[in-house]
């Protein structure tokens, strides 16, 4: 602080002796003094402080003493706790030491135990040998094998060493001799069939380290029993093909039996091999089986090849698509020709998936109860996926499957084409006979591709489908639509026809002509129509079908699937473009041109009335009546024809149209008050009667022609302005205020000026 | 549903071993995978990617390349709309392959297809084929060529993502004409007359 103020005056002080001028000694004076009025109140804080601070103090020098206390306290507690640090320190020392004594006293009490154990198994084994007891022999062998060889011999060097020697000369001369031995047991067992020896060497194997060998030796000997049964089997196959009940999946049964047998064979035999050769050591076998799995599944799927006529089918198919394709009528084979066939593949490779998962489950298992490090862990499950994937069974039903789905599309789409040249339309049927048989035989092929369970296969199949439905029969159904509906003929016509035929005897051909043309279109709009719908129906009950395969695929396969699935789901969107199309068709030739002339009846009736006429029009309609009796009787007669969608899809058409037309006809229609009230009469009844043949509202279809009616009803110009604007209420206009002006002028009784000055 | 503006499909086909998988992986996953297996019939990804702000996704099939699953791959064909044509250019054999490969397409392909072709493994030194004939045969073809390496990662996001714009760009021009989107049939080049038999 002190500081402070000397370099805030000193300035001050210097220059005050050199100041001349009075002013600036005045300022300086001014200055001084306010520097000395902070002085001074600086100071008298300072004082202010003194009494606090000397308080603390007293209050320090009364701890002091207290502060001595506690550093002498201080100074014996650490005096303390470094005595007894190294008191601990010598105490510790003195554990470890007995640590290692206690250590080295019982690998001692252990290398004893071992040399003693060395002696008995060297003794034992003897007499082990001697009374052919190989069990124990190979117990003791197994005991000394697991001694450390090393360790005994460095221990033991000086006094005993002759005596260990001749032991371990002694073990491993019987180890040799017991290998030799069991070998020769395990043959002989083999050879003379005596299943109890042969398990009872398996189990010796392990415990002389043969792991490997015992492994092999046993696999061979249980792939020789399968071949025995498969040759059987196979046998017997052949003999009793003819008239057999299942003798169309004959060969299916045979692969399926000999799948069983080596599934069985590995059911019973796991639990020996994990408990006499440990975990992880099932793949060994697993391998040697699917071996022999793969040599007699060639042997029975080369026998179906040439009993079933497969190559020659599967070429014939080959050269029948390209033929289909190029839509050529010969060398089209005979689809249900393969039909059999096609069954008998998806069993065997049915099968086949289940073996082949069953085995997977089995390897997988052993190799997870081996409780191997990740790498190992991660080797063997690559061993396991090369023991599936690269098996010739997997390869060989990859090849028939392949086929399969090639034989499987011909045979669907064949059967399309023959559906649809097979058409015929029941009497009194809205649709044909095609879109049933066609969607059939796109669900059967589906279904059975399904079961094979094979999700590439099903996949494919279902990307075949969609083509199939979304392409080729839909072009069926739209080239019958692009035809056109054959316009000119409506039941006036047909009566006329009728009526003439029966003065003539028959019916001109030409009339008969379009009479037919007329019921394909009407029925190629159906059954595009119920496609949408079958398409929707074929696809959840294949979502289901699929869905069972769900439970034993991987979430890939899953994925897969269900893509191409929901492909499926856009073919109905397809179907529906066809009808649309249709009714394109229909609107201009049968349904704009029918509905002209009756409007047209509309514009010929005045709507410019004296009282007199609207009284009379009262009591004879002068066109209305006969306008809905025309409707009505077009409507019934495409009733009759159509289905239910279609049917609704046609009335709302109609209306669609007749409002449009009306709307224009009104427009060039001159209106008194009376017309008006003529013409909301009209409507109301027009309205009415559409209503009562449609289920969809139709309303809306004239919400502009009823708002017109009110226009054209109002009593006088300004009163438009009680439904407009703030005052319309619940109405929602549907015109705007120019075309409301252009309403009112179609009332020859309002005058212009009164519209134009509206304020709309 | 899920979120996208576009779903496209692209299937990947061309001799075993070329490294259409890897192209896959390396795309999808970003990664190189060691020594995977061949593939066994047909394998399935799905990337979204951004084209000009839109999310596009892209369905993508890889195809085994062996005879045996012929059959099976060929029903991806028809609803594919970009094919990738992959042979290496360390393999001579791969790449006389071509035709063959060229006439599935022509026989199942829709006609709209966009096909590219790609030259793999550029970064091996023993190259076999040269840019200029990969090139050539590309443009013979109406392809669209390019060189990648899959273990680089040389040209493989450029293959993916030319293959969204291109069909991105033809899907918003399909939807400024929509006349022609409705223009029928749509689908394969295959001849739909299979039934013009039973024509009435
Ligand atoms: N040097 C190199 N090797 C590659 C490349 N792409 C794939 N490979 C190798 O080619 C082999 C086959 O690859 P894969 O993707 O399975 O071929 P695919 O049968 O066409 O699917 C594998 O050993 C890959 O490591 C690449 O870009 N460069
Ligand atoms: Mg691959």
């Amino acid at each position: 602080m002190a500081t402070i103020r000397v370099d805030a005056t000193s300035p001050g002080n210097k220059n005050v002796e050199n100041l001349t001028d009075i002013d600036e000694i005045q300022k300086a004076y001014d200055e001084l003094c306010r520097e000395e009025n902070v002085i001074a109140e600086e100071l008298s804080s300072v004082f202010e402080h003194q009494a606090m601070l000397e308080n603390k103090m007293v209050g320090l020098h009364k701890t002091l003493p207290n502060l001595q206390i506690l550093q002498n306290d201080s100074k014996q507690l650490s005096s303390m706790i470094s005595f007894t640090s190294t008191l601990a320190e010598n105490v510790s020392s003195k554990v470890r030491k007995l640590d290692l004594a206690k250590s080295q006293v019982s690998q001692c009490i252990t290398r004893v135990e071992d040399i003693l154990d060395l002696k008995f198994c060297t003794d034992g084994v003897q007499t082990a040998l001697q009374n052919e007891d190989y069990e124990k022999a190979a117990g003791h062998v197994h005991r000394f094998r697991n001694l450390d060889e090393s360790v005994i011999r460095m221990s033991a060097d000086s006094s005993e060493g002759g005596t260990l020697e001749t032991s371990f000369r002694m073990l491993y001369e019987s180890e040799e001799k017991l290998k030799t031995i069991v070998n020769s047991k395990f043959s002989a067992a083999v050879h003379s069939g005596d299943v109890a020896s042969v398990e009872r060497f398996f189990k010796i194997f392990p415990l002389l380290g043969m792991h490997e060998e015992g492994l092999t030796k046993f696999g061979k000997y249980l792939s020789s029993q399968l071949s025995e049964t498969a040759d059987r089997n196979l046998k017997i196959a052949l003999d009793s093909s003819g008239d057999v009940k299942r003798s169309s999946v004959l060969y299916a049964d045979t692969i399926i039996m000999l799948l069983e047998g080596i599934a069985r064979t590995v059911e019973v035999h796991q639990p020996l091999v994990e408990t006499y050769y440990g975990p992880g050591k099932l793949i060994v076998l697993l391998k040697i089986l699917q071996k022999e799995c793969d040599r007699q599944v060639r042997k029975v799927v080369e026998k179906f090849k040439q009993s079933r006529e497969y190559d020659k089918k599967v070429r014939l198919v080959q050269t029948s698509l390209i033929a289909q394709k190029q839509n050529s009528q010969e060398n089209r084979l005979d689809p249900m020709e393969v039909d059999l066939l096609l069954s008998e593949i998806v069993l065997i490779n049915n099968r086949s998936e289940l073996y082949l998962r069953f085995m997977k489950r089995k390897a997988m298992g052993d190799l997870e109860t081996s409780e191997q490090e990740s790498k190992l862990m991660e080797e063997g499950k690559v061993e396991v996926e090369k023991l599936i994937n690269e098996s010739d069974l997997s390869r060989l039903m990859q090849e028939l499957i392949g086929n399969y789905i090639m034989m499987e599309e011909y045979f669907m789409k064949e059967m399309v084409v023959k559906a649809v040249n097979m058409d015929v339309t029941d009497e009194g049927a809205k649709t044909s006979s095609m879109v049933d048989d066609a969607f059939f035989i796109v669900k059967k092929s589906v279904r059975r591709t399904i079961s094979s369970s094979s999700v590439d296969g099903v996949c494919a199949m279902l990307n075949h489908a969609g083509s199939t439905l979304e392409q080729d029969f839909r072009e069926v159904l739209y080239t019958r639509l692009r035809g056109g509906y054959p316009s000119g003929f409506d039941l006036q016509q047909a009566y006329n026809i009728m009526q003439s035929s029966f003065q003539q005897g028959k019916l001109t051909s030409s009339d008969q002509e379009k009479e037919k043309a007329r019921t394909l279109f009407l029925t190629a709009l159906n059954n595009s129509e119920v496609s949408c719908d079958y398409c929707k129906a074929l696809k959840t009950s294949l979502d289901e079908e699929v869905n069972k395969l769900y439970s034993y695929c991987n979430e890939h396969s899953k994925a897969k699937l269900e893509t191409c699935l929901n492909d499926l789901g856009s073919v109905p969107a397809r179907f529906k473009d066809v009808v649309d199309f249709g009714f394109s068709q229909l609107t201009s030739s049968a349904v704009k041109p029918r509905i002209k002339p009756l409007v047209d009846t509309f514009l010929a009736t005045g709507h410019n009335l004296t009282e007199e006429e609207f009284s009379n029009f009262e009591a004879n309609d002068p066109w209305l009546q006969n306008f809905i009796a025309n409707l009505d009787n077009m409507l019934k007669s495409f009733k009759e024809s159509l289905t239910n969608g279609n049917n609704e899809r046609f009335v709302n058409l109609i209306t669609g149209e007749i409002s449009v037309q009306l709307e224009k006809a009104v427009i060039k229609t001159a209106f008194n008050r009376l017309g008006g009230l003529q013409f909301d009469k009209e409507l109301r009844s027009l309205v009415g009667y559409l209503t009562s043949v449609t289920t969809w509202t139709i309303r809306d279809k004239f919400a502009r022609l009823t708002q017109m009616a009110t226009i054209l009803n109002l009593e006088k110009v300004s009163e438009i302005l009680d439904y407009w604007g703030q005052n319309s209420g619940p109405l929602t206009w549907r015109l705007t205020p120019t075309e409301v002006r252009q309403i009112l002028s179609l009332r020859v009784d309002f005058r212009s000026e009164d519209i134009k000055r509206l304020k709309l | 549903m899920e979120d996208y503006k576009y779903l496209f499909k692209v299937v990947l086909i061309g001799n075993a071993g070329v490294g259409k998988t890897c192209l896959v992986r390396r795309f999808t996953e970003g990664l190189f995978p060691p020594g995977q297996g061949a593939t066994i019939g047909v394998d399935f990804m799905i990337k979204t990617v951004d084209v000009d702000g839109e999310k596009v996704k892209l369905q993508i099939w890889d195809t085994a390349g062996q005879e045996r699953f012929r059959s099976i791959t060929q029903a991806y064909y028809r609803s594919a709309n970009a094919l990738i044509l992959v042979y290496d250019v360390c393999c001579q054999n791969s790449f006389d392959s071509l035709p063959q490969w060229l006439n599935e397409i022509e026989l199942y392909a829709g006609s709209k297809v966009l096909t590219f072709l790609v030259g793999n493994k550029v970064d091996k030194m023993s190259k076999e084929i040269p840019t200029q004939i990969g090139q050539q045969f590309a443009q013979r073809y109406d392809m669209t060529f390019i060189e990648t390496s899959a273990k680089e990662c040389e040209n493989v996001e450029k293959l993916f993502m030319d293959i969204a714009r291109g069909l991105t760009k033809r899907a918003r021009d399909l939807n400024l004409q929509p006349e022609e989107n409705n223009e029928f049939p749509s689908g394969g080049s295959t001849p739909i007359s299979t039934f013009s038999c039973c024509k009435i």
